[in-house]
């Protein structure tokens, strides 16, 4: 009978330890799955409440009667919402502010503009970094953008519309591909006839893979550290900048636009008007 | 283990689980509002520039 009790006991005693082992294995889980509900949904969620902030403020500051003379265009202040980022692809109510700054608490707010690159319709390069997964997630689908998509660059007086540039392999033929599409009918390649690799812009293309040691894709010309062009010669583009793969980051994925239209707001006051007057309806 | 935090929750049933309710929201605020804000920037995710 003794030996039946302490067996009893020790069965017992097993019988806690496995239960606070399966216990743990379950609450480990589920937090697990809580913090995927942060990441994708509650990130979201901070994310909205700090665009609509910066939204308020760049709408106040537009709105300002005493910047209604279109100021010289100055570097804006870090973390800061100067212009308003539209891309038709990803639906009609795809607009984000874009923040100065590619810091993480910058990222938090919007998109952000790489500090030191072209602004909105300067000659050079307009860099900007977005989210892909979580935070608003403004990039998610930069890898479904095609060429001739509008990129759409909001500033205080002007609407700047960019195109995305001829992806690698349709460079060769792009001639071609620009008669048939009317969306492609003001987009470059920027490759002149004979020159060398293609000439300065040799190497830009609609979209690229690249490691995440090339700052120089925000470069003003891009891939182009040495920065062969003056500034007066250098094309308008913009290039937007994410992470690659989707939940990784041994990559980023890079899309080039080029600047085709400078619409003044005097002749589109909103997106919509814009829409229209480019021949996009909402 | 919640077995054990169960039977040391004091009073009876519907207040023990009214506690139990409000430790299981305090773990969760604890782990939404400090432990995942400083989790998640650690992502591989989150380097989206060059």
């Amino acid at each position: 009978m003794a030996v039946g009790r302490a067996q009893r006991r020790l069965n017992g005693a097993l019988a806690i330890v496995v239960r606070t082992f399966g216990e743990l294995l379950i609450t480990v889980g589920i937090v697990i799955l809580l913090f995927v509900v942060y990441t994708l949904y509650v990130t979201d969620l901070i994310n909205e409440q700090k665009q609509g902030d910066a939204n308020d403020t760049l709408e106040r500051s537009w709105a300002d009667p005493v910047a209604v003379q279109p100021a010289p265009p100055v570097t804006p202040e870090l973390g800061t919402g100067f212009t308003r980022l539209y891309i038709p692809h990803f639906g009609t109510d795809y607009n984000f502010v874009v923040v100065e700054g590619v810091g993480q608490s910058q990222l938090a707010v919007g998109p952000g503009h790489y500090p030191g690159t072209a602004l909105p319709g300067q000659p050079g390069n307009v860099g900007i970094a977005g989210h892909r997964i979580g935070t608003g997630a403004p990039f998610n689908d930069l890898d479904k953008l095609n060429s001739c998509d509008a990129v759409i660059l909001e500033t205080e007086t002007d609407f700047f519309v960019y195109r995305v540039m001829p992806m690698a392999g349709q460079v060769a033929g792009w001639d071609r591909i620009r008669q048939q599409d009317p969306r492609c009918a003001r987009v470059p390649s920027l490759r002149g006839p004979g020159e060398p690799g293609g000439g300065p812009y040799g190497r830009t293309v609609g979209r690229r893979i690249v490691t995440p040691d090339r700052v120089d894709a925000v470069a003003p010309v891009p891939y182009r550290p040495d920065d062969p062009l003056p500034k007066a010669e250098q094309v308008a583009l913009v290039t937007l900048t994410t992470c690659n793969p989707e939940y990784g980051n041994s990559h980023r994925l890079i899309v080039h636009g080029v600047l085709v239209r400078q619409v003044p707001k005097q002749q589109a006051p909103d997106y919509q008007a814009l829409l229209s007057r480019i021949g996009m309806t909402l | 283990m919640y077995g054990w935090i169960w039977r040391h929750l004091p009073g009876p049933f519907a207040v023990r689980v009214l506690a139990a309710l409000i430790l299981i929201a305090g773990v969760v605020a604890l782990l939404m509002f400090a432990v995942f804000p400083w989790l998640e920037p650690k992502l591989p995710f989150n380097d989206v520039s060059v």
